[in-house]
């Protein structure tokens, strides 16, 4: 037992499984921290809860960073969400998540009960969470915190396929993703990304939206210079 | 119709020859327990020696989370779907509901269809897990838990409970720590840990303790036979010592598909 217990943030950008001791709260006097998703307090110590890389984010927050294939919704997250139900005041959409979100028929710039969108089942929709509780079903809005559209709406045409919540996480990240620079580079392309692990890629040609749809699923398990290398020998066969 | 008769008797049957060397196997089997001493086991291990183990994450796509698992003839594959929403007749919960469904393959045993009783494998599948699995973070939804046993050879239920918590780990499921588990077998004075179905057939009792090592707390023991007390202390040691060793190789399994991914 004494060999999981590390001196504080030893464990930090490291891979964690549950039942591992990230932090001995003994070791560290007149501290406060912030827990994340992952990690619970146990006695004198912070344990994971959940496989993945222990993350701290300056001064003090520890969080696990995993990807999976199905997504908790978390306040003002951006997802691709698709309509499956509609009432009168709700569309009822699927996030990939636990429960589907509510997105109610005003949530949308100058939403009035006389311009209520029409969806039809099957739509695709980028939107914000808005609220996210663990027992009542997320909320959805098509506006930002303004209450304008910004980029958020209906997306039409296009092709959207499921990835992990990690790989999402990493389309998102600032810099920007180096499969995304490689191919912005060569191709034009529209894409949105949701945190919820959905992807939407539109082009003017079918065979883009093949080509980046592809290099996108395959550079999950692909590093840096290899997702360039990947993009590369992409557009050498397209040209 | 006496040519064909003659053709015949001298035809290779396999399913014969391996019901002559399963009945050979036994009768070696019952010889030693008569002596009570120390004899090998038929696949050359020792009596506390584990069957060499194989585990891999994310061998099904449409599952959240999925493991394969393999201890010598023992094969099994686990996927976990969810959490997902509550059917409707179901009553409100606070907490999650946890749903282990354990089935076999036709061709998992020697004689087809003759797979063990899947609703009490269910059953404590159910119990081995839902000590560890943190139900509270997901209310009004449930995680489903579905194994199956692609080949049965022995030590069946503990190896679908390992196998079934690498699962939950590779579905990001919030767990106090993984479940692993390891049964013994009783043979007169001797203790065997990790028994075939050859073993388990002349057992004379067996334990399997399902075990949190990082926690240092048992979610199931299962006795069945006649032990005394101070067997049942080395045994469940015994167990216990397996199941820490164990569950470093699945620590290392869901490092290595994190890495992978990365």
């Amino acid at each position: 037992m004494e060999s999981r217990k590390p001196p504080p943030s030893a464990l930090v950008d490291n891979h964690v499984v549950p039942g591992d001791v990230v932090l001995d709260l003994a070791e560290m006097t007149n501290q406060t921290i912030k827990l994340g998703a992952g990690l619970r307090q146990d006695c004198d110590t912070i344990q994971a809860t959940s496989a993945g890389r222990l993350r701290l984010s300056k001064p003090s927050k520890y969080w696990v960073e995993s990807s999976q294939k199905r997504y908790i919704p978390s306040v003002e997250d951006t997802v691709l969400g698709v309509v499956v139900d509609t009432k009168p005041d709700n569309f009822l959409v699927d996030i990939k998540g636990p429960n589907l979100a509510f997105l109610p028929v005003l949530a949308f710039e100058g939403g009035t009960r006389r311009n209520i969108p029409k969806f039809e089942i099957g739509t695709l929709i980028y939107a914000r969470v808005v609220k996210a509780n663990s027992i009542m079903n997320p909320e959805l809005s098509c506006m930002d915190a303004t209450g304008k559209a910004a980029e958020f709406g209906q997306l039409k045409d296009g092709y959207m396929f499921d990835t992990s919540t990690g790989l999402s996480r990493m389309l998102l990240s600032s810099p920007t993703c180096p499969i995304l620079e490689a191919l912005g580079k060569k191709l034009s392309f529209e894409i949105a990304v949701g945190l919820n692990g959905r992807v939407w890629v539109n082009a003017p040609s079918p065979s883009n939206v093949i080509v980046v749809s592809n290099a996108i699923i395959k550079s999950e398990s692909l590093s840096g210079i290899g997702q360039r290398s990947m993009v590369e020998s992409l557009l050498e066969r397209l040209s | 119709m006496s040519a064909a008769a003659a053709a015949t008797d001298g035809t290779y049957s396999p399913a014969a020859a391996a019901g002559e060397k399963r009945r050979e196997r036994k009768e070696e089997l019952r010889r030693h327990l008569a002596e009570d001493a120390d004899w090998p086991r038929a696949d050359g291990r020792s009596f506390h020696d584990c069957r060499p183990a194989f585990m891999q994450t994310g061998p099904t796509t449409a599952a959240s989370g999925s493991a394969y698992a393999e201890f010598g003839k023992t094969k099994v594959i686990v996927s976990v779907f969810g959490p997902r929403e509550s059917k409707k007749a179901m009553l409100y919960s606070d907490t999650g509901r946890l749903n282990c469904n354990v089935s076999y393959t036709t061709f998992a045993t020697p004689i087809r269809g003759q797979g063990m009783d899947n609703k009490e494998y269910s059953a404590m599948l159910h119990k081995a897990l839902e000590g560890a699995v943190m139900l509270h973070t997901f209310p009004k939804t449930t995680v489903d838990v579905f194994a199956l046993v692609l080949e049965s050879g022995g030590s069946d239920l503990p190896i679908i409970i390992s196998c079934a918590s690498l699962a939950l780990a590779d579905a990001g499921i919030m767990i106090y720590d993984l479940v692993t588990s390891v049964s013994v077998s009783c043979f007169g004075k001797n203790i065997i840990i990790d028994p075939t179905s050859d073993e388990e057939a002349w057992q004379d009792g067996s334990i399997m303790v399902a075990y949190m090592p990082a926690r240092k707390e048992i979610t199931q023991l299962t006795l069945t036979g006649e032990w005394s007390d101070g067997k049942i202390t080395n045994a469940v040691e015994l167990c216990m010592d397996a199941c820490s060793k164990l569950c470093d190789i699945l620590r290392e399994r869901l490092k290595d598909a994190a890495s992978l991914a990365e």
